[in-house]
């Protein structure tokens, strides 16, 4: 009786052999996660529990990685400058990717074709360039930064070496590196808002910020959470700003997380305990990714 | 009255916006400035100063000198282009089997896709490195274009904009006897060109510009992409390496990416890439 409901047989067979090429399609990217990803990340987590420097033999050494970096001055004050510089770029990167994005849209700024070809070229040049071009910007006796404050009677600065500034070249750069990319994002998404909504509103009166904060901002929501979130990411993975700029110092005033583990595992070849500051890291990152997620199912349930 | 306010103000938001292209503009113009100053006398940061002190094109030579300059800028070209091409490939491939087929364990194994990009792959970056090791990839460019031929951003942008493509086509397309993989190449790549010229840009600007894997990957000062190359002038030379053959070499590394950038703005490259992260 069952075999009535079954399809045709020829169908049926053309039908499964059609199956396989998806598979078949996505399979390269599982292939590569498997072996570049997901095998590296289990032995990562193996070894943040194991002493090694990459040449003897592994001594397992049970939770002491992770005792010592609870207690780790060094991993403390790169997580303090991370966070620091999380901060800067998310105070502000997002206004300002939302001013000039909303500029870029405005009819009464001229030339907005030639503005925004311009302001993308930071995000073109490479963050290592940028870096050593800032290196010398902000260079205590010959950068241009001090030669601008001297010329309205500041004294000369040391930005790259002292331990209280040393932080601040590091959030310039990022800040002037990464903005053009989140004002893009927003510039395309403020774009797509509903023109009619706009003429209504200046027929009812509102001024342009009024619009803004009641059309605007609403309408662009997803893609600012969006923004949001992959800003935090990228932020706390900072490595190439202060290490080109300030190689982590003075001291480890201006080291970040990644930057630590990379001279832990790299420069003094503590392969265990680097694998241990990076899930450290990861543990910060997974709560932040899941209140991202939580939110994102909260918007698409509205 | 009113009318003068609104002059007013457009003029305020216009020399707004001039201000933050000069800012965006500033470190680059120094770049510049500087990379044709002899190194004789020191390097000036004073406008007239520079002017006075004539061009040369030294500073170019002996970059070339402290590194192996063309190998370097070849290597980069190799590890952009190449692992640009199969990125587009592959994340194209599977962001169509994503949009247009149904089969079991799909939505599940995006999931998983979705997941992996929050994943920093920096924490694993010591078992990587033996990976690599293990593979004989370390000096070889193959550790950088093999792990991403296929990523989980390219695959979730392809999927989107490919499920916006007409399924009726791919479907008459395989009544007519088309194959699987027939209907891929040519009717759904030319159909989606847009996607692939947007995700194709942005592919390309991270891994010329990628520095951090390149640096650990690459040992060999023969092996090394530009980039890396270039960021460690300072110290080739001992601590001396004077700025304007530091500058120098930022503008070979950069130049070729800025110019094409600009030229390529022609056709809205900017606006394409920009679209490219909606939804």
């Amino acid at each position: 009786m069952k075999q009535n409901h079954a399809p045709p047989a020829a169908p049926r067979k053309w039908r499964r052999k059609k199956l396989i090429y998806p598979y078949l399609f996505i399979a390269p990217f599982y292939l590569l996660f498997l072996v570049f990803q997901l095998y590296p990340m289990i032995w990562s987590l193996v070894l943040s529990f194991y002493k090694w420097n990459g040449i003897s033999p592994q001594t397992f050494v049970g939770l002491k990685n992770y005792q010592r970096v609870l207690t780790d001055q060094m991993f403390w004050e790169s997580m303090t400058n991370t966070l620091w510089y999380l901060a800067a770029n998310l105070i502000f990167i997002l206004p300002l990717s939302v001013l000039l994005g909303q500029l870029l849209c405005t009819k009464a700024v001229r030339a907005r074709k030639l503005h925004k070809t311009i302001q993308i070229l930071p995000y073109i040049t490479s963050t290592a360039a940028a870096g050593l071009i800032f290196s010398m910007l902000f260079d205590a006796n010959i950068g241009v930064v001090n030669g601008m404050l001297g010329a309205l009677g500041i004294d000369a600065l040391p930005w790259l070496t002292s331990v209280e500034l040393s932080k601040i070249p590091v959030m310039i750069l990022s800040i002037w590196r990464n903005t053009p990319w989140y004002m893009l994002i927003v510039m395309s998404a403020i774009l797509g808002v509903d023109a009619n909504l706009h003429e209504a509103a200046v027929m009812d009166g509102a001024n342009a910020l009024q619009r803004m904060v009641r059309i605007t901002l609403p309408s662009i929501r997803s893609v600012l959470l969006f923004s949001l979130i992959n800003l935090t990411i990228d932020s706390a993975r900072i490595f190439t700003e202060p290490y080109i700029l300030t190689k982590g110092g003075p001291g480890a005033s201006s080291l970040s997380v990644v930057q630590y583990l990379y001279t832990t595992a790299f420069d003094s070849f503590q392969l265990g305990y680097a694998s241990t500051i990076g899930y450290m890291l990861t543990l910060v990152l997974l709560v932040v990714s899941i209140g991202y997620f939580i939110s994102l199912r909260r918007q698409s349930e509205e | 009255m009113e009318r003068r306010k609104k002059r007013a103000a457009n003029l305020a938001l216009n020399l707004f916006m001039a201000l933050f292209s000069a800012i965006a503009l500033f470190p680059l113009c120094w770049v510049f400035l500087t990379a044709f100053q002899p190194t004789g006398q020191g390097v000036s940061f004073v406008l007239p100063d520079i002017l006075a002190k004539g061009f040369t094109l030294e500073n170019f030579t002996r970059v070339s000198e402290l590194i192996p300059l063309w190998q370097n800028f070849w290597n980069s070209v190799v590890v952009s282009v190449v692992g640009t091409v199969l990125t587009l490939f592959f994340c194209a491939l599977a962001g169509y089997a994503f949009a247009k087929f149904r089969f079991p364990g799909r939505d599940p194994l995006f999931l998983l896709l979705l997941f992996t990009m929050v994943i920093p792959q920096e924490v694993c970056i010591v078992p990587l490195f033996v990976v690599m090791r293990k593979l004989g990839w370390i000096d070889s460019m193959l550790s950088l274009i093999i792990p991403r031929a296929a990523t989980a951003v390219g695959i979730f942008y392809m999927r989107q904009y490919i499920s916006q493509y007409p399924t009726e086509i791919i479907e008459q397309a395989r009544i007519d006897g088309c194959r699987e993989f027939g209907i891929f190449c040519r009717i759904v790549v030319p159909g989606i060109t847009p996607a692939l010229a947007s995700w194709g840009a942005i592919s390309l600007i991270a891994r010329w510009n990628d520095f951090m894997l390149p640096m650990i990957f690459l040992r060999n000062p023969q092996k090394q992409t530009l980039m890396v190359a270039i960021s460690q002038l300072p110290v080739s030379d001992g601590l001396s390496t004077p700025w304007p053959v530091v500058m120098a070499g930022i503008a070979i590394a950069t130049v070729p990416l800025l110019a094409a950038f600009v030229i390529l703005q022609k056709y809205d490259i900017a606006d394409l890439m920009a679209g490219s992260t909606k939804g």
